[in-house]
């Protein structure tokens, strides 16, 4: 079979302030029609600038250094704006990561997709156009097309914009299609239905996909081959299997073992140590070596060419060669922990053969997980305590921080109202960790801002120590306690640094404006500790946060937070916006920050796999509701409510094999008696609920079904 | 925001509208008063100075000027409600006479400079945007903004020198030659130059920020997938990044009316162009009370309009902002 695209030796640079950005560098690869190659790395390392170059969608900075791109045989490499017009959307296309902002707010969604249908079929009448456009929006899977073509792009949920990007980069049935992160910005679950969705349409359009991304669960649903880049450069190339199985380059040890789901209990999660090279001056040898544990003295002298394993795998590392010491793969022998299912990777074999390897699964922990309200275990236990709300099972002393029965809304208008959070009520001990989980819109973050005071809940109470933080007057008699025990992280830390304020200032702002001592003298001295404290030394002092990347912002934030020695500490989802070696490394230091000083933490995410690794307790949000409260193993495996087990089965799991065969559980909204509207429905991003409407949904009461295992049971029983 | 009846929405605006006209008035009915000089010279001219004590009483009794100011405010209002707002002390006419011609000769000098700034400013912005940052758009950025750091008089000066005095290509002042009032190639002659000064000096604001509004959009992702849908530069440019640009653009665009308008005024004064700015500037300069007040308050009426045309533009144009069905996080509120 001849290849649809072949890259040559590709090296792409930019001009920078600091001289040549050497973005992506001597990069060769191809794509075979119909095939999904993955293309896998941290960020800055030269993924979507790859994609980009192929079609020529850089910046004015960006230039083709060297080699060469070719598309069945023709190189396109020095093809002009023109040409590449008329390539664009009809040889490829692209999806990009963030649907919110790749639509344009102003034109309908109908509008925008009709745009792309006529700019390679011109001579479409006005009638066929549209029915093209329609016919596109039930392929990616937008129900009532003829209702939402006049909507714009802000009347759809995240998951919906993304199908009608989707929807555009198909319109002119391109031969190859670059999906750079096209699932990132989304929630678990409807990441999983994006992916089912590109790899349905791939399959039926016989389009040849290049996914960038740089979770390695996304990789292993989709992927017939994978690539993986570090500092410009591919390392490691070969079929999924060969990747996931069989993996030959340090760098891509270290990415399989920085993911929680291989996090052993008790156990801190592995981080590839350092940070990746910057690529204005790279470094002689192969860039790696400096953060491989495994490093040969050659590394540091001379670049590893790529040695090949097998006819499909080739991978750029001195190991291979034969002069090497052999050295056994870490990533063996891991257990993958995912909900309900015990995985060891060892005992497979991949001996270049296709077979299947064996998958040892825990049957007995399997069945029980999956055999959900069949179980006996459920309402018999011991009588199922039926209890009001969730009822303190610590004794009273022990509780920083209870929540009971808080009630949000936001008004629309007259008639409309948001319940954000409705009934809410958990407890959070002292030390403890405490996840809150669900996706987006399922109010994680209302609750954390009201337990800050930064909303004012409608109903119930917060108590802090005892102390109802709503309360005006208990509020004022406590004031700097309340403002100085409990600190909060944000997710964007971009956003939420003053970007005019040096790192020194940022994180001692706080005691200055409590007129706190500093136990270190000076606030230099404080500041310089705390930034020692969260892995950063002194020369950090006097920068500025647009100088930081996102990783170190967010220890910054978290360095904050920690100079006014916090009993409290809630992480709005602090590491969603990381990478997964980052993410690794942030979830450590909040692991060790709740260790050394004791603080409680909130921890709000929607990415179940880290909160396991993290949390005791865990408690899971559905449309403002809490639904299910569980200690972390207990909820793993014996999640009881429906939501929280699609949940579960929606984490990918990083291996090839499972990922495939395993079916996400589909979680019927009619079971818990919505009408379906979340996702497929029109209502749009914001949810409208009418204010009496009663909530058939989630109407239920909390049931202890095992101690400290409390599930709503509502009326699907 | 909650979505309100239309009726109530723009009763608001009239209700708002009104009470600043009013806030308007009093503040320079007394600040004109506080200035000093002599309100008589205007009204009587030489004569004043020969004028003994009795007389001067008189006359001021006769004009009101001796009532407390409050009084002769109260007094203003009431006529000026039956559309009385009395006579121009210089001119011994009713100001609104005084007015009519003159405001015509404004409206041409600063609408088709106001529309000559506002297309042209479109036309220049996308065309710099769309060679941005080749040596053309290098050059029209560094004039631009050279020229837009001229001061008008100054402007206005070396223009009269060049074309009305060594040139003698160009009249140096006033709306028409003596005697040809009613020759419409006289006048246009007669505007050439005051009118460069009005859009020289406003046309390179707009014109860059059209420019970079432009350049911004570009950059936008949606851009990048409009692109790689295949859609030429042409068509994002047009189709895509100009309809983004132009609510706000309308509404800036709204709200410096009153800021060119300002500019004219100044035009006005150099070129001796009998507009409402150089009568203006007189009016100030006599104590010419009735006429000054009726001045400011049209000004006044100007911007203040202007002003609520922008937020109506705003708060109207995008989609978005017209369906007004998602609420912006309403309340924020901090205990303590």
């Amino acid at each position: 079979m001849t290849n649809l695209l072949e890259v040559k030796n590709l090296s792409v640079s930019f001009h920078t302030a600091q001289g040549e950005l050497q973005a992506v560098r001597d990069v060769s690869f191809s794509l075979r029609p119909g095939e999904v190659l993955a293309i896998v790395g941290e960020s800055g390392c030269g993924k979507s600038v790859l994609c980009k170059a192929i079609m020529k969608l850089l910046s004015r900075e960006a230039y083709i250094k060297g080699g060469s791109i070719l598309v069945e045989g023709v190189d396109i490499t020095n093809y002009g704006e023109r040409e590449m017009e008329r390539l664009r959307g009809k040889l490829f296309s692209m999806v990009f990561q963030d649907p919110m902002t790749s639509l344009n707010p102003t034109i309908s969604i109908g509008k925008q997709i009709a745009e792309a249908v006529q700019i390679h079929h011109p001579k479409m009448t006005k009638s066929e156009v549209y029915d093209k456009v329609i016919e596109l929006m039930k392929l990616v899977g937008i129900e009532e097309p003829e209702e939402r073509y006049r909507l714009y792009p802000y009347h759809f949920s995240g998951g919906m914009r993304q199908r009608s990007v989707m929807a555009i980069a198909l319109a002119s049935n391109p031969r190859m299609l670059f999906a750079d992160e096209p699932t990132t910005a989304l929630d678990v679950t409807i990441q999983a239905q994006i992916l089912d969705l590109l790899r349905e349409i791939q399959k039926k359009l016989n389009t040849a996909t290049i996914l960038v991304t740089h979770d390695l669960g996304v990789v292993a649903r989709v992927a017939d081959r994978v690539a993986v880049m570090y500092a410009g450069k591919i390392v490691e190339i070969g079929t999924a299997r060969e990747i996931f199985y069989d993996a030959r380059h340090p760098y891509t040890w270290g990415l399989m073992r920085s993911l929680p789901a291989y996090a052993k209990e008790d156990q801190e999660l592995y981080t590839i140590p350092g940070m990746p090279p910057t690529l204005v001056d790279p470094p002689r040898g192969d860039a790696f070596a400096c953060r491989n544990e495994y490093a040969l003295d050659i590394d540091y002298e001379e670049m590893p060419p790529m040695f090949k394993v097998s006819d499909t795998h080739y991978a750029a590392t001195w190991l291979l060669h034969e002069r090497a010491p052999e050295i056994k793969s870490p990533v063996e022998g891991m257990k993958l922990s995912v909900a309900g299912r015990n995985v060891s990777m060892a005992g497979r074999n991949v001996s270049g053969t296709e077979k299947i390897a064996s998958i040892e699964v825990d049957t007995a922990k399997y069945e029980r997980a999956e055999s959900e309200e069949k179980s006996p275990v459920m309402s018999e236990t011991a009588g199922a305590l039926e209890v009001e709300s969730a009822e303190p099972s610590a004794s009273h002393d022990d509780i920083l921080l209870d929540v009971q029965h808080l009630t949000h809304q936001f008004k629309l208008s007259k008639s409309a109202v948001v319940r954000a959070v409705d009934d809410v009520s958990f407890q959070i001990r002292k030390g403890e960790i405490f996840g809150l989980v669900g996706e987006s819109g399922s109010g994680k973050s209302t609750v954390a801002r009201c337990v800050m005071n930064v909303y004012r809940p409608q109903g119930g109470r917060i108590l802090f120590n005892g102390i109802d933080v709503c309360d005006r007057k208990q509020f004022k008699e406590n004031q700097k306690l309340l403002q100085t025990a409990r600190q909060i992280i944000f997710q964007n830390s971009t956003s939420s640094l003053n970007q005019r304020m040096k790192i020194a200032d940022i994180v001692t702002e706080p005691l200055e404006i409590h007129h706190m001592k500093t136990a270190r003298g000076t606030l230099r001295n404080e500041a310089e500790f705390q930034l020692h404290y969260v892995g950063m030394d002194k020369s950090y002092l006097d920068k500025y946060p647009s100088e930081l990347s996102g990783g170190m912002r967010q220890r910054v934030a978290i360095a904050r937070a920690l100079s006014m020695e916090p009993e409290l500490l809630v992480a709005d989802e602090p590491i969603a916006s990381l990478d997964v070696s980052i993410q690794a490394q942030i979830i450590n230091l909040l692991k060790h920050c709740n260790l050394e000083h004791g603080c409680s933490i909130l921890f709000i995410a929607h990415d179940l796999s880290v909160v396991r690794y993290l949390c005791d307790r865990i408690g899971v949000m559905y449309r403002g509701k809490l639904v299910e409260v569980a200690p972390t193993k207990e909820l793993f495996e014996n999640p009881r409510h429906p939501y929280t087990k699609r949940l579960l089965s929606a984490i990918p799991v990083p291996d090839p094999e499972l990922e495939r065969s395993r079916v996400i559980s589909e979680f019927d909204s009619a079971q818990v008696g919505q009408n379906g509207q979340d996702e497929s429905g029109g209502s749009g991003q914001v949810e409208l609920r009418l204010a009496g409407e009663p909530m058939s949904d989630v109407n239920g009461r909390m049931v202890e079904v095992c101690p400290g295992h409390l599930v709503m049971k509502g009326g699907h029983e | 925001m909650i979505r309100k009846n239309p009726f109530v929405y723009y009763g608001q605006k009239l209700l708002i509208f009104i009470l600043s006209v009013l806030l308007l008035s009093v503040v320079v009915f007394y600040v004109s008063r506080l200035a000093p000089g002599d309100p008589l010279v205007s009204y009587y001219g030489d004569r004043v100075e020969k004028m003994s004590v009795e007389e001067r009483r008189w006359a001021e009794d006769k004009l009101g000027l001796n009532d407390p100011i409050h009084v002769q405010y109260v007094r203003w209002v009431e006529n000026a409600l039956e559309g009385n707002f009395g006579i121009s002390y210089k001119y011994k006419m009713d100001v609104l006479e005084v007015i009519g011609g003159r405001l015509a000769n404004t409206m041409i000098l600063g609408g088709v400079g106001f529309v000559l700034i506002f297309v042209l400013a479109l036309g220049l912005g996308i065309f710099c945007a769309w060679h941005e940052d080749n040596w053309l758009d290098r050059v029209i950025c560094k004039v631009g903004t050279i020229t837009s750091c001229i001061p008008e008089f100054w402007l206005s000066l070396v223009l009269i020198l060049i074309f009305a005095v060594n040139l003698r290509w160009l009249p140096s002042s006033g709306a028409y030659s003596v005697g040809n009032k009613d020759d419409i190639l006289d006048r246009v002659v007669h505007l050439i130059l005051p009118m460069t000064v009005t859009v020289v000096n406003h046309l390179w604001y707009y014109a860059y920020m059209i420019r970079n509004k432009l350049l911004e959009e570009v950059r936008t992702e949606y851009v990048l997938l409009a692109k790689s849908k295949g859609l030429s530069k042409k068509n994002i440019l047009f189709k895509h990044c100009l309809r983004n640009i132009i609510p706000s653009y309308l509404s800036i665009m709204a709200i410096s009316v009153p800021h060119i308008l300002g500019g004219t005024y100044i035009v006005e004064t150099v070129f001796s162009y009998p507009g409402i700015g150089t009568l203006s500037y007189e009016s100030a300069r006599y104590q010419d009370y009735n006429l000054l007040m009726i001045l400011c308050i049209l000004s006044g009426i100007v911007v203040i309009l202007c002003n609520m045309i922008a937020q109506v533009i705003n708060e109207r144009i995008d989609p978005r902002m017209r369906e007004n069905e998602i609420a912006e996080t309403s309340e924020v509120t901090n205990v303590g």
